[in-house]
């Protein structure tokens, strides 16, 4: 995958006044936003909150680990449907209905990781890819327990009292279970074991030499990955009432591949502003239908010429390119 | 005497006050003009389902509007592309409601997408009608707000099949292929209430709606020996499966639901017209595509957009049926009176039967029908004539709370 110079640590944990500034700005926008807009709005942002945890979920094994992966949308999918169902069957308080939804995609998760160890490159996109076809099968086709092809009714998340049934009531759940994932991927990838993520995805040869266990440290990077993707699958169930297999399927992937990767691999800022900024362009372009493909497709062939690197860093280069020119 | 005649002066004033007070309260209406929300696929790969079909909607909103609007209203319509996706459905109808403020929606085509909508469109009591998704699970079980007024449900399209099989063609055994999705679902059910009245086998088949090679369920239903064969699925598989079918010497009659019509031309060319010896195709309206009975709405089609319909494969199949929906929500809101409101509007649309002249049987719903259409009519096609065949074929399904 993508090689990326070693930051020291210092450096890395440094935040600049402007990275500072667009924090303060996003977390402004984040709290104006309810009190100035529709529930059409909301909705939308709910979305794309629950895509910046998918895209996260994707980060860890593409960007952090290197290894590449094709089944997230089935991650998603395990997530949505286990904590819906757990949520109607037992009535789980939704919280742990979410927990259990990760728990489950990440068991999953794990599972497909080891047995695509020894897989790599096109031989495990492959091998993930023919996993998400088969359980979009089987989303569509275990009528007993996920309805089948007539998609799945979602109960309204509940917080104690509150039943949550609004976007407008959903939306600060969100926005705190999103920052809680971007805390816990922050977590991760500064943690030692992210650094053996790392540590693989540079070479697995060097890795081994100073005594990473490869085998295991991809089979970790899988099941974390799916239990976030399974976790933004629960966030789904908080405003949204209804699921249907269509959704989870090879179109779903692309999309997360397709943010995860024009925001810029192996960095948490594009993997989120990848989701954000690919979400609302996509949103935006359903007023132009007719064209909309072609403006979506020519903006793709755009970033892969002039910002192969990712949105945030094209950004970051020209930024310092403007400094220096300053200076 | 005088404190009567106050008495009832200040109480016609605070009914006044209170039905100004609820006129207001209703969005999407003014004094000059009703706004309702449109929405369907106007792009990506299922727009032939959707896209002339929004347009043919259009044009009947222009048509009356023309004919000088509703009780004096014209009405006003914004226009989304759900592109056939949930997520992508529900933003459109969010945004017409709650941005755009829209009195009533209008739209879907696609069955599985429109279910999505529908808590959000329930806890808001908006009326809404489909354009022309069968949306069944959205459609039952019944609620206060959803009506499919073109809507054939799929449990009818199969029923009626089966009725068309079973006594035009005299079939005692049925292959019948349908997709594993919520469409082929609802389909079967339906073929499977009218086989058994009927006293038909049904030999069935269900195919992924990606599927690339049909040889192989092909030889499973062949193998049932079917005296006649019923195709449920799109166009693409359907497609696969006529040409499958001529390749492997079948000449049993293969009878296509509405489902797999969306451009006849193109299955001629795809599938070759040896292929279409002995075929029929399904169809909800009262005549063939482009048929005399229709000849009105391809007209007013040609009017409103010359640029489309000099195009070739304009107006595409499904256009006609964008408007049965526009008819009956015109008609819900003239029956609601001059000062229409949602639930006035919801009431009329309960009570609604008529005759559109356009659909093969009556629009009628009822306290639990919420699918207007259960007839379709038959058209033997050979790849250039269509004949239409005696009878209006209709399903016995009917919705029972489970």
């Amino acid at each position: 995958m993508t090689t990326t110079t070693a930051t020291p640590a210092a450096a890395r944990r440094a935040i600049s006044p402007q990275a500072l500034a667009a924090l303060a700005a996003a977390a402004l926008v984040l709290v104006a936003l309810p009190v100035f807009t529709s529930g059409y709005v909301i909705y939308i942002a709910n979305l794309l909150l629950v895509f910046v945890v998918l895209c996260l979920g994707l980060h860890i094994v593409i960007g952090e680990t290197g290894q590449f992966s094709m089944a997230h949308a089935a991650f998603y999918g395990i997530g949505i449907y286990a904590s819906a169902l757990a949520n109607r069957a037992v009535d789980l308080p939704y919280p742990v209905a979410m927990l259990f939804g990760a728990l489950v995609a990440g068991a999953v998760g794990l599972f497909i990781g080891a047995l695509a160890l020894r897989m790599r490159d096109i031989y495990l996109a492959l091998a993930t890819f023919a996993f998400g076809e088969a359980m979009q099968w089987v989303f569509a086709n275990w009528d007993s327990v996920t309805n089948g092809p007539n998609g799945l009714r979602i109960s309204p998340a509940r917080f104690g009292p509150l039943e949550i049934l609004s976007d407008k009531q959903a939306y600060p759940f969100v926005v705190f279970f999103c920052l809680l994932m971007i805390g816990v991927t922050i977590a991760i990838s500064r943690s030692r074991l992210g650094r053996s993520f790392r540590a693989v995805r540079e070479s697995e040869v060097a890795a081994m030499a100073m005594g990473i266990d490869i085998k295991r440290t991809r089979v970790i990077a899988f099941g974390l990955s799916a239990a976030i993707a399974g976790f933004a699958g629960g966030m789904f169930g908080l405003f949204q009432t209804f699921i249907h297999p269509d959704s989870l399927g090879f179109q779903t992937t692309i999309l997360v591949l397709t943010m995860v990767v024009v925001g810029g691999l192996g960095s948490i800022a594009g993997a989120v502003g990848g989701a954000i900024v690919f979400g609302l362009i996509s949103e935006v372009l359903r007023q132009a239908p007719q064209y909309q493909e072609i403006i979506y497709g020519g903006i793709l062939i755009l970033f892969m010429m002039y910002a192969p690197r990712g949105l945030f860093a094209f950004i970051g280069d020209r930024i310092r390119e403007a400094r220096h020119g300053r200076r | 005497m005088k404190a009567k005649t106050i008495g009832a002066s200040l109480s016609v004033v605070a009914g006044l006050l209170m039905s100004m007070a609820a006129g207001a309260q209703e969005p999407g209406i003014t004094e000059k003009s009703i706004k309702i929300g449109i929405f369907g696929p106007l792009s990506g790969p299922n727009m032939a389902y959707g896209f002339d079909v929004v347009n043919a909607a259009k044009m009947y909103y222009d048509k009356i509007n023309k004919e000088g609007g509703i009780h004096g209203r014209k009405i006003e319509y914004v226009v989304e592309d759900d592109r056939c996706n949930a997520n992508d459905l529900v933003a459109a109808v969010k945004k017409l409601v709650e941005q755009e403020q829209v009195f009533m929606l209008n739209g879907g085509s696609c069955s599985a997408a429109v279910v999505a909508a529908k808590d959000y469109v329930v806890r808001n009591k908006v009326p809404y009608l489909m354009l022309n998704a069968s949306g069944d699970g959205a459609l039952y079980p019944p609620t206060d707000y959803i009506f499919g007024a073109f809507s054939i449900s799929q449990y009818a399209v199969g029923g009626a099949m089966v009725e068309f099989a079973a006594k035009s063609l005299n079939a005692k055994t049925i292959g019948y292929i349908n997709h594993d999705d919520a469409y082929g679902a609802w389909n079967l059910e339906g073929s499977q209430a009218d086989a058994a009245t009927n006293g038909v086998k049904l030999a069935v088949e269900s195919v992924s709606p990606s599927i690339n090679d049909v040889t192989a369920p092909f030889l499973k239903l062949r193998a049932a020996n079917p005296d006649v064969l019923l195709i449920v699925t799109y166009a693409r598989p359907a497609a696969l499966l006529v040409k499958k079918a001529a390749e492997l010497g079948y000449n049993k009659p293969i009878i296509l639901s509405v489902t797999g019509t969306a451009s006849l031309s193109q299955l001629v060319e795809n599938v070759g017209k040896p292929a279409l010896k002995n075929f029929y195709i399904q169809e909800v309206m009262v005549d063939s595509p482009g048929g005399e009975k229709l000849k009105p709405i391809y007209d007013m089609y040609k009017a409103a957009y010359p640029d489309l319909a000099a195009k070739p494969d304009h107006p595409q199949t499904y256009m006609p049926y964008g408007i049965p929906s526009a008819m009956s929500l015109v008609k819900a809101l003239q029956d609601a009176g001059p000062n229409p409101t949602r639930e006035k509007v919801l009431e009329a649309l309960k009570k609604q039967d008529f005759d559109s002249g356009v659909m093969a049987g009556r629009m009628k719903f009822g306290p639990e029908e919420r699918a207007a259409n259960k007839s379709t009519i038959f058209i033997k096609y050979d790849g250039t004539t269509m004949t239409p065949q005696p009878g209006v074929f209709t399903s016995r399904w009917t919705y029972k709370a489970k």
